[in-house]
């Protein structure tokens, strides 16, 4: 059973076609890295897989779940982390956790293990502060805890590595490598080629279809490319 | 369950914002004692200029009551009408009250001097008001006289005024000023919620947690309902002890009106918060909502008034749900009345409710799916 697997996926806007029949899986225990220029369809993809936005034709089914009918089932399955990170700036992160913890259904003792995981984490300077006044490195650690505050199966990080310094940004992968070796499925948008090489797959889109899907290291030997960035470059002009 | 951590991350992000705490309970007690001792009808301390062409023993009567009454500031007698016409002019008094003389005008000698009273009308509703007391004041020193003499009125009205026998307005606008209180706040909270979720990014998170579409509607609401709750609490508890409101009625029977009312509001404050892109347009949005509902309420002005004046806009003040919270709130004051008599009043209440609640259920439906 594929994590996910999306089917001549359509979504239409008035007479704007934003995502035209585009197909893919993604393998479970797989980190697969969405790229695409802004506008090319590829927040409307995972918004659309996601269960956020109507489809106007396709099918999609995370870990053999029919999204459209098996929302709720889905949702205990998945995990996501919004580009913002998706965080309340008047809560400290401990309560951040908490609150998503608690409207994830999870037992009591539970919220209170996976708050005291995060203040551990943090220490206890940075667990009183609310988070808007945290480091940028320390929202994203805490919107990723968050993500996985319920153990999903499935991950979406949504430009996860986005305003953070270098050194958060290896930390963060090295997460990311951990969870997969646990067998989590994580799928990647961003906006950093040079991160994409970490990824297992990479997938990038160019005007709602799929211009380029295949193994990084595999794609560079194939086509002569430097770099992933001119591997994406290439796909995109090929497309103009 | 889940219920209630949204339930206090909403109270939480509430009690975090300083300016809106001050906004939710500091500001509505300040509000209340402005408002009760500003938006008043009644008109004290006028200023008269008296001419007593006359100068007989009625005219000194009534002069002297007007030195007495505190509805009155008298600021000179004078035997010249154009001295007294001239502090008129320049709006150093706002009224004249002349006492011709009879004998003068050449006309017959009458028992009583020919009474005439000037009024500005530039302020037509103190004026209106004021015309009412100098009638009173006149009619009561006539009746005197006329009593002196040995003789009895043809024919007597004495007013018997009920529910609010001191004519307080205070008694009219206190009630009023709680359905504000209980308005303002909670569709200010509302119609901020959705809004500043997506302003925030956290809207989707949100969705894609386990909570039901339904939990997360009544998790908005249900903050604003306790804090609606608590200012209503507030603003009779000032009323009553401040202003010295009588409670004729039992207070509980505001709980089920008030219940009503919030459904309806927060319902509609809801739906300003799903079409609105930013805080200030809810803002702006909530303000422009929020003087029509005073306006057409019968806050300021009898319903009566607006029946009379444009009809059209009748339509309007029916399906305005301020309109019955302010009528029961002054029947439980001032009359004592119970839901036997206001039952019309509460049922046009839930029927609005049940209508703003199923459209602004319809229309968050759409909101999270589009």
């Amino acid at each position: 059973m594929k994590a996910v697997e999306v089917r001549d996926l359509t979504k239409r806007f008035g007479r704007f076609t934003a995502v035209d029949r585009v197909s893919f899986s993604v393998e479970r225990g797989e980190i697969l890295g969405f790229l695409g220029p802004n506008g090319a369809g590829k927040t409307t993809t995972i918004k659309m897989i996601l269960g956020l936005l109507e489809p106007s034709g396709g099918r999609i089914s995370i870990l053999g779940l029919d999204v459209r009918r098996k929302r709720s089932d889905v949702k205990k399955k998945t995990g996501y982390m919004s580009q913002q990170f998706s965080l309340y700036p008047l809560l400290t992160a401990p309560e951040n956790v908490e609150f998503f913890a608690g409207i994830s259904g999870l037992r009591r003792s539970e919220i209170r293990a996976r708050r005291a995981e995060l203040e551990a984490e943090l220490g206890c300077g940075l667990s009183r502060l609310l988070v808007r006044d945290l480091p940028p490195g320390i929202r994203q650690k805490t919107a990723l805890f968050v993500s996985l505050v319920a153990d999903p199966e499935l991950i979406f990080l949504d430009e996860p590595t986005s305003g953070v310094d270098p050194l958060a940004r290896r930390a963060f992968w090295s997460t990311i490598y951990g969870l997969r070796e646990r067998g989590k499925t994580i799928l990647v948008t961003t906006h950093n080629l040079d991160e994409a090489e970490y990824a297992d797959r990479i997938l990038v889109i160019h005007r709602g279809t799929i211009v380029l899907d295949g193994r990084p290291r595999a794609l560079l030997e194939e086509r002569g490319a430097a770099s992933v960035e001119q591997l994406f470059r290439e796909a995109i002009r090929g497309e103009t | 369950m889940r219920l209630l951590y949204l339930v206090k991350k909403e109270m939480l992000e509430v009690v975090r914002q300083r300016e809106l705490l001050v906004l939710l309970f500091v500001a509505p007690l300040i509000q209340i004692v402005i408002l009760g001792y500003v938006i008043t009808t009644d008109v004290r301390n006028i200023p008269v200029a008296v001419v007593d062409l006359e100068q007989g023993r009625v005219s000194r009567a009534v002069t002297e009551r007007l030195v007495r009454s505190p509805l009155f500031r008298v600021r000179s007698v004078t035997f010249r009408e154009e001295d007294a016409g001239e502090r008129f002019r320049r709006g150093e008094v706002s009224a004249i009250i002349v006492f011709r003389d009879p004998a003068a005008k050449g006309r017959v000698p009458l028992t009583l001097p020919e009474v005439q009273v000037h009024l500005d009308g530039v302020d037509a509703n103190s004026s209106q008001i004021a015309a009412g007391y100098f009638n009173g004041l006149i009619r009561d020193v006539l009746a005197r006289e006329v009593k002196r003499a040995g003789a009895k009125m043809p024919l007597e009205a004495r007013p018997l005024i009920r529910y609010n026998p001191r004519l307080r307005s205070i008694n009219f606008m206190g009630p009023g000023i709680v359905a504000l209180l209980l308005t303002i706040l909670s569709m200010f909270i509302t119609s901020f919620s959705f809004v500043r979720e997506r302003e925030q990014q956290t809207m989707d998170t949100l969705l894609l947690s386990r909570l039901r579409p339904l939990e997360i509607y009544a998790g908005k609401a249900l903050p604003a309902v306790v804090v609606g709750l608590v200012d209503m609490i507030l603003g009779v508890a000032v009323v009553i002890f401040w202003f010295g409101i009588p409670v004729r009625g039992n207070l509980l029977h505001l709980f089920p009106a008030a219940l009503l009312y919030l459904a309806a509001i927060l319902s509609y404050a809801l739906i300003i918060s799903t079409v609105v892109s930013n805080q200030q347009q809810a803002l702006f949005f909530t303000w422009f909502s929020l003087v029509l509902f005073l306006l057409l309420g019968g806050f300021f002005t009898p319903l009566e008034s607006i029946h009379a004046r444009a009809p059209g806009l009748m339509v309007l003040t029916d399906i305005n749900p301020f309109r019955y919270l302010i009528k029961i709130i002054r029947e439980i004051f001032l009359k004592g009345n119970g839901p036997a008599f206001f039952w019309r009043d509460l049922a046009a209440l839930a029927a609005i409710a049940l209508t703003l609640t199923s459209l602004s259920l319809l229309n968050f439906k759409r909101f999270i799916s589009r």
